[in-house]
């Protein structure tokens, strides 16, 4: 295994009474794709938003334990929430573009991190991150027309576009394909595997096909427990706990 | 089996019906109320677009100037309008190359000369009707556009009384009301609905807000001649106590449109916007503000004509009142529309009734435009997502 990027000591995280995590403990490599598995409500999507403090808008959401990234405690109170997501990047189920332009979409977030002038500047990060992100050539004629006319796979491409052209390190993507039809979500499958050297990729799936197909490193989350973690590979083939199979061979979940 | 629901059919279908005609019944009387209003209305009202005048010698000179009613020959002295006579002396104050001269000019008439030409009641005497009839047959009468509506203020010669001084009053208290409402409702709205935690102190602010837009809008004007008048000591009767008071009125109305329309405005968009590592700020002012903009300018416009159309808290704060000159200031004192038009309804005067139903009319022709604007508004911003 490669160096942790991201480590994550004994979390335990509370909406209000009731606890969501218990004592999470998990390393995910750098420029690696992670998938994080489990039936609906184990916890994994509410860990995947401790990694960027998006459950800092959840009043009553209280964690303990640590989450370093780098080695840095990003729950630490010295640390700025907003250049945190800068660092940590997401990409969000359902295709959530501004109702902007295309261009306005991705030169947002390097306009208000100052990454970037207007004109030809800003025009070359544009163009970068959304070649990066495999949808230049579909958009590239028509960057002033709003993102939400583009179709649903499309959206998805242009969140990420938007999402890499600030370069955090990690990219999070809580189920992107799930609202996307087959053939966008081959090309969105696709795309991460691409990204993967470049950004470590945690993403939360239901699909275990897209799991088996893409990740490098699994982790599979029932009712608020880690159960198993492991290289992909090993985790489909020859799990070590009966819950992990039971449920990758569809008994349950 | 099958017959029994058979029979339910029937009867359902029946009570379908039923139901339909009487919807249709309501919304029949409802449309025949609102014919009948603007019938009305407009009947009476457009009456006073016309003006009774009459043709004769104004003679410019230092008698004239000493006794204005002398700037016109005896027999007209009773048939033109007095408050036009009043105006001679300084008009020629204004030209005095004027003097020594007689020029034929179109006087106003006194107003039961214009309800005798009308055709309504009027108190004209028989010699003087005979005389109109005589002018009349010489051409030297006439119904002409009444200017004056427009151009004059109040008065207490129905003949010369015109809308002038209160669309003013209107306007001031309005852009006052505005300036005030709109942006205290808005960022109020934008703090509770974004910035501000849910807990109880902030639920009790929504009750209570809720509660503000639903109290009689007398108390505003209380509130206001307490506030704005007694402890800051606005000046009684002025646009900036009405203004002010009014926009009293109009925040809550302001604030839950403004809180709604930030509701509808759906979470993927903050998401979109913190997930890319905008400020709590950055999120609103960029993103959510934009979309919600078109509800809240709806909202704001609907409550700011509602503000328009209001008359008891001005009562309160002294805008009932006799304003025979458009105010300069906001400070000088002022009345508005709906002010002016429950004046004029009281005047006991035949001649007032015509201009109470103009002044409804325009009143009425501003609240439905700007309400027309409002739905204007809402269809071109529409925006999806």
């Amino acid at each position: 295994m490669k160096t942790p990027k991201i480590s994550i000591h004994d979390l335990k995280l509370w909406y209000g009474e009731s606890e969501a995590l218990h004592g999470i403990d998990v390393e995910f490599a750098e420029n690696q794709v992670t998938a994080l598995i489990g039936p609906s409500g184990c916890g994994k999507s509410t860990l995947l938003r401790c990694l960027n403090r998006m459950n800092d808008r959840i009043s009553g959401c209280r964690i303990e334990g640590e989450i370093l990234l780098d080695g840095d405690d990003i729950y630490a109170p010295e640390v700025d929430v907003v250049q945190l997501r800068t660092h940590v990047g997401m990409v969000f189920q359902k295709p959530n573009p501004f109702p902007k332009s295309i261009y306005e979409n991705v030169a947002y977030a390097p306009r208000i991190h100052g990454l970037a002038d207007k004109g030809s500047d800003m025009d070359e990060v544009v163009e970068t991150a959304l070649r990066r992100a495999s949808i230049w050539n579909e958009v590239k004629d028509k960057l002033n027309t709003p993102g939400t006319s583009l179709s649903g796979g499309q959206q998805q491409r242009l969140c990420i576009a938007r999402t890499i052209a600030v370069k955090p390190n990690v990219i999070l993507m809580d189920e992107p394909c799930s609202a996307l039809d087959p053939i966008a979500t081959a090309k969105i499958e696709e795309l991460i595997d691409e990204l993967k050297g470049e950004f470590t990729i945690i993403m939360v799936t239901h699909s275990m096909q897209q799991a088996a197909r893409i990740s490098d490193q699994t982790a599979f989350f029932y009712m608020g427990d880690l159960i198993e973690f492991g290289e992909t590979g090993k985790i489909f083939t020859q799990p070590a706990k009966q819950q992990t199979e039971d449920y990758i061979t569809g008994r349950f979940g | 089996m099958s017959l029994q629901i058979n029979a339910n059919m029937k009867r359902r279908y029946a009570a379908e019906r039923r139901f339909k005609a009487y919807a249709i019944t309501a919304l029949a009387l409802a449309g025949a109320f609102l014919v009948f209003f603007f019938a009305d209305i407009i009947s009476k009202g457009l009456p006073a677009l016309q003006q009774a005048e009459i043709l004769v010698d104004v003679h410019y000179s230092e008698t004239s100037m000493k006794s204005y009613k002398k700037a016109v020959d005896k027999p007209y002295r009773n048939i033109v309008s007095r408050g036009y006579l009043r105006t001679l002396p300084l008009y020629m104050e204004d030209h005095p190359e004027l003097m020594g001269t007689t020029e034929e000019r179109w006087a106003v008439a006194d107003s039961d000369v214009d309800q005798y030409l009308k055709g309504k009641p009027h108190r004209l005497k028989a010699k003087y009707q005979k005389q109109i009839d005589a002018l009349q047959a010489e051409g030297k009468v006439q119904l002409g556009f009444n200017v004056g509506f427009f151009t004059n203020g109040d008065s207490k010669m129905p003949e010369l009384a015109g809308i002038k001084s209160a669309v003013i009053g209107s306007i001031y208290v309005l852009l006052l009301t505005i300036a005030f409402a709109l942006p205290i409702g808005v960022m109020t709205a934008v703090y509770l609905e974004e910035f501000a935690p849910d807990n109880r102190l902030t639920q009790t602010i929504e009750v209570n807000i809720n509660n503000l837009a639903a109290i009689p809008s007398i108390l505003f004007g209380l509130l206001g001649l307490a506030i704005f008048i007694n402890f800051f000591g606005a000046p009684r009767s002025s646009a900036l106590a009405g203004g002010l008071t009014l926009a009293l009125m109009t925040l809550p109305i302001i604030i839950i449109t403004t809180r709604a329309s930030l509701k509808a405005v759906p979470d993927s968009i903050r998401e979109a916007a913190f997930g890319l590592g905008a400020s709590r700020w950055q999120s609103t002012w960029h993103h959510v503000l934009p979309l919600a903009m078109p509800g809240i300018l709806t909202g704001s416009i609907i409550g700011l004509a509602q503000a328009m159309g209001e008359t008891a808290p001005l009562l309160i704060v002294g805008m009932m009142a006799y304003v025979p000159d458009a105010p300069g200031s906001i400070l000088e004192a002022a009345t508005v529309l709906p002010a002016q038009i429950y004046t004029w309804a009281g005047e006991s005067i035949r001649a007032y009734e015509e201009r109470t139903a103009a002044a409804i009319l325009v009143l009425l022709s501003v609240l439905l435009s700007l309400n027309g604007l409002a739905v204007y508004m809402r269809k071109q911003f529409e925006r999806r997502w």
